[in-house]
């Protein structure tokens, strides 16, 4: 019972690194920018397409797939940001009063083109990413491991700690956080709102991206796939706190180890609830999320 | 040119005219319901409407049916139960077909047949093996494929000559995994001192490990696999990562046709060795010279080796296209009794049209299973040790078990 028990925790872990790298982004755009993003998943899913495709059809080792996925994952959030997002705050008035309506039905209606597309273009087989290294079973103690899934989540974990720290440190970071604090403020304090703006969005699709490409080897991409990650990060980012990337990293591992457990000790067909149950209570108890702050207006 | 001839060739140019917008003008209509977008198996859909094509150009081809060409109209269901729905009734009411075919998912199917019912129109059931859409005892509804409690009699059997007494099964969380594995649950209960469980797990989950960790403790003789790809791949890949199965004490058993999908070696690797598989198609098996004309079609059209679903899209248009023969009409109430009296050659082999109430009522009898076992990675199904067949007992002298 004990090497069972910890054996769902590693794994609960291990998926809860991957909810959090997948959620990261979203809670960039949700939580700073205010802005909900129906097509996240589907960056998760360029990315998973990106690092398998640059693999097997372009013949790049599987590790450079990682930096092709995150860069194509950049580009896609980047060209979204500036071709559908620009008129939500780039001086068209007019769009204010409507932000909230413009932006799920744009982004829900980029979500459709990207699963379409893909179906059509690349098909709609599944299709498994070649893993980073070819270690079938690492046994850790009680645990039993895959080689993909032990690196991933080594790299999961360092990309989440790196992201935390640029947002923390660096000039954009700072830009980042200004702007999300206050778009006229910033804005009158010299930084270019616009332009963190698309730093917000690439890095956003570059982090969904990365982890469509850790994931690839370990869940069958589809042009579909991107609905699992979406529906997660959405529920962890309103856990977590919208905004907060503590609340985030906090919200994933929770998430992971609950769902992890769940499934054993209460049952496997209510796994999914077990997110959304804990999101109601939380919500009920604590309504700006584990680490979020309490809404201000003046 | 003189003036005689030239009236010649205008009467003829006018009839062949007129005899071509007849032809264009009047052709039968049928109509397709498949999966073409997600979140539906989309991978199916596109099998079935390969099946199909091919059967519609070799019927134009040889002059069309009662002298009219066959027009098939697609409706894209999604997988969805009201996408089939909504598909079946604009096909009906809009797109005027005679018939509908192409369903490849039990819950879409479940939802059709009853538009189809209200109208009183052929629907022919091409890959949604749920006892529940035969037991519903409906006129109009004829079954091309397998049938879940005839799955469950085959895999019961094999078990029991493996000697498995403690099994597990995995089912998706759908009409088509659940109904499978309480019938196979059905048909262990027959047998003394076997103990069975099956666990559901939902067809868009994407991590089942927790599901299969408690089974390191304590492995089962058996896990058999009730579930679609691609879900279904990530199982397989992860009982093999996590030691379960397939091992010297714990076979992997796939009830599901899984490895003649054209994406299964793209998604499981070391993991499908030494699973055994039952399935509807193995290029040993003895088919029709017919078969061999829509294999070679599809090998043509896709550059993939066919499998079970291409010959029961096939059967399915096939069997339409007799109908109408033999009733020498369109009318719906006269397709149906002329498919409850056929005698049907297909693809797959001459089937009756049983009319006894229950998981068989309006079903192809006598559909060819069998059960063959992979030994390789990559390994294309005609080279898997094929352990029964039609006309062929199981013979597990010919089975290799794993070595640790």
């Amino acid at each position: 019972m004990l090497s069972l028990n910890i054996d769902l925790l590693a794994n609960g872990l291990i998926m809860g690194s991957f909810y959090a790298l997948m959620a990261i982004g979203l809670t960039l755009i949700f939580g700073l920018l205010q802005i909900v993003n129906f097509a996240h998943g589907e960056f998760y899913m360029v990315g998973a397409y990106a690092y398998t495709l640059a693999a097997l059809k372009l013949g790049l080792p599987a590790w450079a797939g990682l930096p092709v996925a995150f860069a194509v994952g950049a580009l896609v959030g980047w060209l979204t940001e500036r071709t559908l997002m620009r008129p939500l705050y780039a001086g068209y008035r007019s769009w204010g009063p409507m932000k909230d309506e413009y932006a799920i039905v744009v982004t829900f209606a980029l979500s459709l083109l990207l699963i379409n597309l893909v179906d059509k273009v690349i098909g709609p087989y599944a299709v498994l990413g070649p893993g980073l290294v070819d270690v079938a079973r690492i046994p850790l103690g009680p645990v039993m491991l895959t080689g993909q899934k032990l690196i991933a989540t080594i790299i999961a974990f360092s990309t989440i700690i790196a992201t935390a720290l640029f947002i923390r440190y660096s000039l954009w970071g700072r830009q980042i956080r200004a702007v999300a604090q206050n778009r006229l403020g910033a804005s009158l304090a010299g930084i270019d709102t616009t332009k963190a703006s698309s730093i917000i969005f690439a890095l956003s699709g570059a982090l969904a991206a990365l982890s469509g490409g850790l994931l690839a080897p370990i869940i069958n991409t589809t042009p579909d796939v991107g609905s699992f990650p979406a529906i997660k990060s959405y529920v962890i980012v309103v856990l977590g706190g919208m905004g907060s990337i503590p609340g985030s990293i906090a919200a994933s591992l929770i998430l992971g180890v609950l769902e992890s457990f769940g499934a054993v000790y209460i049952s496997y067909d209510y796994r999914d609830a077990f997110g959304l149950v804990i999101l109601i209570v939380v919500l009920l108890v604590r309504p700006q999320g584990l680490f979020g702050e309490k809404g201000r207006e003046v | 040119m003189n003036q005689a001839a030239i009236s010649r060739l205008l009467v003829a140019c006018g009839a062949a005219l007129a005899a071509a917008t007849v032809l264009a003008a009047e052709p039968i209509r049928i109509g397709i319901s498949i999966t073409q977008s997600p979140p539906g198996s989309v991978v199916q859909g596109t099998q079935v409407k390969d099946g199909v094509e091919i059967v519609k150009d070799m019927v134009n081809k040889a002059g069309g049916v009662l002298g009219r060409p066959i027009e098939l109209v697609y409706e894209d269901d999604q997988g969805i139960p009201e996408k089939g729905r909504a598909a079946a009734e604009k096909l009906i009411t809009v797109d005027k077909v005679v018939a509908i075919t192409g369903a490849h998912q039990s819950s879409v199917c479940l939802a059709a047949i009853e538009v189809a019912k209200r109208y009183n129109i052929p629907y022919v059931n091409t890959n949604c093996w749920a006892d529940a859409v035969r037991t519903k005892g409906y006129a109009n509804v004829f079954s091309a494929p397998i049938y879940s409690s005839r799955v469950a009699e085959s895999v019961a059997e094999t078990l029991g000559k493996l000697g498995a007494k403690n099994i597990v099964a995995f089912a998706e969380n759908t009409d088509y995994g659940i109904g499978q594995a309480k019938a196979i649950g059905a048909a262990l209960a027959k047998m003394p001192g076997v103990t069975y469980r099956y666990e559901t797990l939902d067809r868009a989950g994407k991590d089942f490990t927790p599901a299969i960790l408690p089974l390191r403790a304590n492995p089962p003789d058996a896990v058999l696999m009730a579930m679609l790809p691609p879900p279904a791949y990530t199982v397989i890949n992860e009982l093999y990562e996590q030691g379960v199965a397939p091992t010297a004490k714990t076979w992997l058993y796939d009830t599901s046709g899984l490895a003649d999908y054209p994406d299964f070696w793209q998604n499981v690797k070391q993991g499908a060795v030494d699973m055994l598989n039952f399935a509807l198609y193995h290029p040993a098996m003895k088919q029709p010279p017919l078969a061999a004309e829509v294999a070679e079609a599809y090998k043509q059209r896709t550059k993939n080796n066919p499998n079970r679903l291409i010959f029961q899209a096939a059967d399915s248009l096939l069997f339409i296209v007799d109908a109408i023969k033999e009733a020498k009409s369109t009318d719906p109430a006269a397709m149906i009794a002329a498919m409850e009296k056929m005698k049907f050659t297909g693809t797959r082999g001459t089937f009756t049209i049983s009319s006894t109430p229950g998981p068989t009522y309006h079903q192809m009898m006598d559909v060819p299973t069998v059960t063959y076992q992979i030994t390789a990675v990559n390994q294309p199904i005609g080279q898997t040790t094929l352990l029964e067949g039609p006309g062929m007992p199981l013979d597990l002298a010919k089975l290799k078990r794993p070595a640790k």
